[in-house]
């Protein structure tokens, strides 16, 4: 689950339980899920559409293997903390990935 | 006829009469070769539902393309940029479909009655690690009710329960962006809010942790 990977991230890699579905199921998992996008949060953050402005180009670079989160990292933050955005960029990704 | 460049793109799509509508067909063919992995998973790809949303969606990304071709900066394919609008008009679509039975989670609005963030502590835990849980859900849960409009604990609570951001942005009557901005707001009144009380996320959250390791 994209969350628990977050979390990961920037918890270490712990062993996460598997949420069972797209709902934070209890408590806990909900404040991890806070907490998490808290630890994230910056004072400046890119928006859904300044970042979709940006994501064809984002999506070639990273489909060509660079290092986006280098080159790009404001997306790169919007992305780990906006899951429609990530969901889109990861959709886009794999049709970049079947064109080639 | 993928191969053409950028420029001939914006010439054809430019040139109206045959030429222009060429490149619609062009581009419409290269958009339904894209749609099917924004749908896989999402919408049985057989379904008279996956066909009509991918009509739909192909008619609107091209409308959209048309409209916005101005835009086109160059700093992608062109075609990279016409699937990223019909991806982001596809699960727009199948996000609202997804989640249209779902009604937002009720909102209890004073501190005493709002056990969003303080329910029961992970049943896991030993009962002294439940207490430590406990206490620090009440204690999240007070900050979240001093800090945040109804609004934004509403877009809170709905994204904390897996609600995606457009799907919550259209029942607020607002829009995708300004509730990003919106819930961005929120959570840097929290972050700051915890600093000054002295907690940082990773605190809060090792009291979580403790139960599990």
């Amino acid at each position: 689950m994209k969350i628990k990977r977050f979390i990961q991230r920037i918890f270490g890699a712990k062993k996460q339980k598997p949420a069972s579905s797209g709902l934070a199921a209890n408590p806990s998992e909900k404040m991890q899920k806070m907490m998490a996008m808290l630890s994230g949060t910056r004072e400046v953050e890119l928006t859904c559409d300044q970042v979709f402005a940006l994501l064809d180009q984002f999506t070639e670079l990273a489909a060509q293997g660079e290092d986006v989160a280098q080159l790009m990292p404001l997306v790169q933050h919007h992305l780990d903390m906006c899951d429609d955005c990530r969901e889109e960029y990861k959709v886009l990704a794999s049709i970049l990935h079947g064109a080639t | 006829m993928d191969k053409r460049t950028n420029e001939a793109w914006l010439a054809d799509l430019r040139a109206g009469g045959d030429r222009q509508a060429q490149a619609l067909e062009d581009l419409r063919a290269i958009i339904l070769r894209g749609l099917p992995y924004a749908i896989a998973g999402r919408l049985d790809p057989n379904s008279p539902e996956s066909e009509a949303l991918t009509e739909e969606v192909v008619q609107e990304t091209l409308m959209r393309v048309l409209e916005y071709l101005d835009s086109f900066e160059g700093r992608s394919q062109f075609t990279t940029w016409a699937h990223k609008i019909a991806v982001r008009a596809a699960l727009t679509e199948l996000r609202r479909v997804r989640w249209r039975e779902v009604p937002l989670p009720e909102m209890e609005m004073n501190e005493e009655t709002d056990t969003s963030y303080r329910e029961i502590a992970d049943d896991q835990a030993n009962p002294e690690e439940q207490l430590a849980q406990t206490e620090m859900m009440t204690r999240v849960n007070r900050i979240i009710m001093e800090e945040l409009t109804d609004k934004q604990r509403q877009a809170l609570k709905a994204i904390m329960e897996g609600f995606p951001l457009e799907e919550v942005a259209r029942r607020l009557g607002t829009n995708r962006n300004a509730l990003y901005k919106m819930l961005h707001d929120a959570r840097l009144r929290l972050k700051k809010r915890l600093e000054r009380e002295g907690l940082t996320p990773t605190e809060v959250l090792s009291v979580f942790e403790r139960a599990r390791t």
